[in-house]
């Protein structure tokens, strides 16, 4: 039966196709920390922390293609701006902003393409914690900055209990020792939460068993952008040897 | 040597003109010796020439497990010290150094380029680009940048020292203005102080031994000793004293600085202090 266009339901229907599809996602976990900024999440198959340019990497949920086109076009623009200015003038404000938030929001908004299907958390590091920044950029194209900590999860009351332990458990700005064992947790709550809807709380325990489950088929993944390092490159991923001490207390 | 005698008859000519003499009789024009005799042209019917600001020298040693990398600080322009904390050595990645000397504007603006291009390459492909083409890209960019350098401006040389995965062992690479590469085995310098000191790198090679089997802390010390040199035989070359030289090299961990208090400690030794 043919009906009016309906423009509303058009985007509700949209919008409801993508956050099915994201709930099954791997959730990231940012924090910022005394010598840096780190992304912690879970990968099964492909990379999932990305270096964007000197200071900004970039982690996301959803479809692969979505989240490397996504990739393609923060990189393209962040190394022109670097190169035609400097390298001072790509800031994370400006490459989700001007470059990214637009286009999503223009694929999401038109009934003829399909939207992408992607919810990104971008880090961008800065000389002291306090100034770090997070940006979380949605599919839709809305993007909200974040100090401190941010995660990206399935669903967001499963984000705000990950926030809620991220808010109780850190006190000031962590060392990266301190930092991990605490995302992992936050990471537990969040992917748990996500795949049971309606939860108001999820006991540590669980988080942890959630996170053990994972681990059997998946592997860790932690990127860096050091604050003080000797190397050009600031960003580098931790072997996952060297984050086997943390598994063990798990 | 077409053009050679034609710029002589040029300046010849006007010297005439402006002074009303003659040159001696046994300089002849074309010959060569007559150069030698040629006064320097007094240049109020040129153009001024363009003062371009040149880096001198630096120098690449192979030491134990990578290569180094020192430069002094000096940029001229003709016989004026235009900037006496010059950086002429510079990480492209973390396995690579370019060291440069000549034409220091064209050449940061090529570092600059590629140091965007090799990290924009492993950025979006995930994979770092290969030794072999990141040569290529310097050959490209010398290549592209011949029409300036055969004009007169922005000429400069490059030295890249990289840290190679595939051999364990560091590799120094040279070109010339036209982009051709060559690879040297043990060590390689550039610049103005360069060619003086030719002979010290095969004396101290030939009597302690390849530089490429010693390690790093006495490859420094001689790397420094060997800037010296060149600052004595080089007037355009800055040496150790007044400002400390760069001193950077490249191994498996990556691209590293020596510390300039490093630096200072090992020129004082040398002055015997």
């Amino acid at each position: 039966m043919l009906t009016p266009y309906d423009f509303q339901e058009n985007l509700q229907q949209r919008a409801q196709y993508i956050r099915n599809r994201l709930q099954a996602g791997s959730p990231v976990i940012g924090i910022s920390y005394d010598n840096g900024i780190m992304l912690l999440t879970t990968r099964r198959r492909g990379r999932k922390v990305f270096e964007i340019y000197d200071r900004l990497m970039l982690s996301a949920i959803g479809n692969q293609a979505d989240v490397e086109t996504l990739r393609v076009a923060a990189i393209d623009f962040a190394h022109q701006e670097g190169f035609v200015r400097s390298p001072d003038d790509v800031t994370v404000q400006r490459v989700v902003g001007f470059a990214l938030s637009p286009a999503l929001k223009k694929a999401f908004g038109d009934p003829l393409t399909t939207p992408f299907v992607v919810r990104a958390l971008f880090a961008e590091l800065h000389d002291t914690p306090e100034r770090d920044l997070f940006y979380i950029l949605n599919y839709d194209g809305e993007f909200t900055p974040a100090e401190r900590f941010a995660v990206i999860a399935g669903t967001t009351g499963a984000e705000d209990l990950a926030i809620r332990h991220l808010t109780e458990s850190l006190n000031g700005t962590p060392t990266f020792e301190k930092a991990i064992p605490v995302a992992l947790v936050a990471w537990g709550i969040a992917r748990e939460a996500a795949l049971q809807e309606d939860r108001d709380a999820i006991p540590e325990s669980q988080a942890r068993e959630r996170l053990r489950e994972e681990l059997q088929e998946a592997q860790l993944e932690v990127g860096l952008l050091e604050r003080k390092t000797l190397r050009e490159n600031r960003f580098r991923l931790i072997p996952p040897e060297q984050l086997q001490g943390y598994l063990r207390h798990l | 040597m077409e053009s050679l005698q034609g710029d002589f008859a040029r300046l010849l000519h006007r010297w005439q003109a402006q002074t009303g003499m003659t040159l001696p009789l046994f300089a002849t024009p074309g010959k060569g010796e007559g150069r030698l005799l040629t006064p320097p042209a007094p240049t109020p019917l040129d153009k001024p020439p363009l003062l371009e600001v040149h880096g001198t020298t630096v120098i690449a040693l192979k030491f134990k497990g990578g290569v180094l990398n020192v430069g002094d600080r000096r940029a001229t322009a003709a016989n004026a010290v235009m900037y006496d904390r010059a950086d002429k050595i510079i990480p492209l990645d973390d396995y690579t150094l370019i060291a440069i000397a000549g034409a220091y504007g064209r050449a940061m603006e090529v570092v600059r380029y590629l140091r965007h291009a090799f990290k924009y390459y492993a950025r979006s492909q995930l994979q770092p680009m290969s030794l072999e083409g990141k040569l290529q890209e310097v050959s490209r960019v010398l290549a592209a940048n011949l029409p300036n350098a055969l004009s007169g401006i922005g000429l400069f040389i490059p030295i890249l020292s990289a840290y190679d995965p595939n051999q364990d062992a560091g590799r120094i690479f040279f070109y010339d203005a036209s982009g051709a590469r060559f690879e040297t085995p043990d060590y390689g310098a550039a610049g103005s102080g360069a060619e003086r000191i030719r002979g010290v790198f095969d004396y101290i090679a030939k009597t302690k031994g390849a530089f490429s089997e010693r390690p790093l802390d006495e490859v420094l010390r001689e790397a420094i000793l060997l800037l010296d040199i060149a600052a004595d035989l080089d007037a355009a070359t800055g040496g150790i004293d007044k400002v400390m030289p760069t001193a950077r090299y490249v191994n498996r961990e990556g691209v590293f600085e020596v510390p300039e208090a490093t630096l200072r400690e090992l020129v004082q030794s040398l002055r015997g202090g």
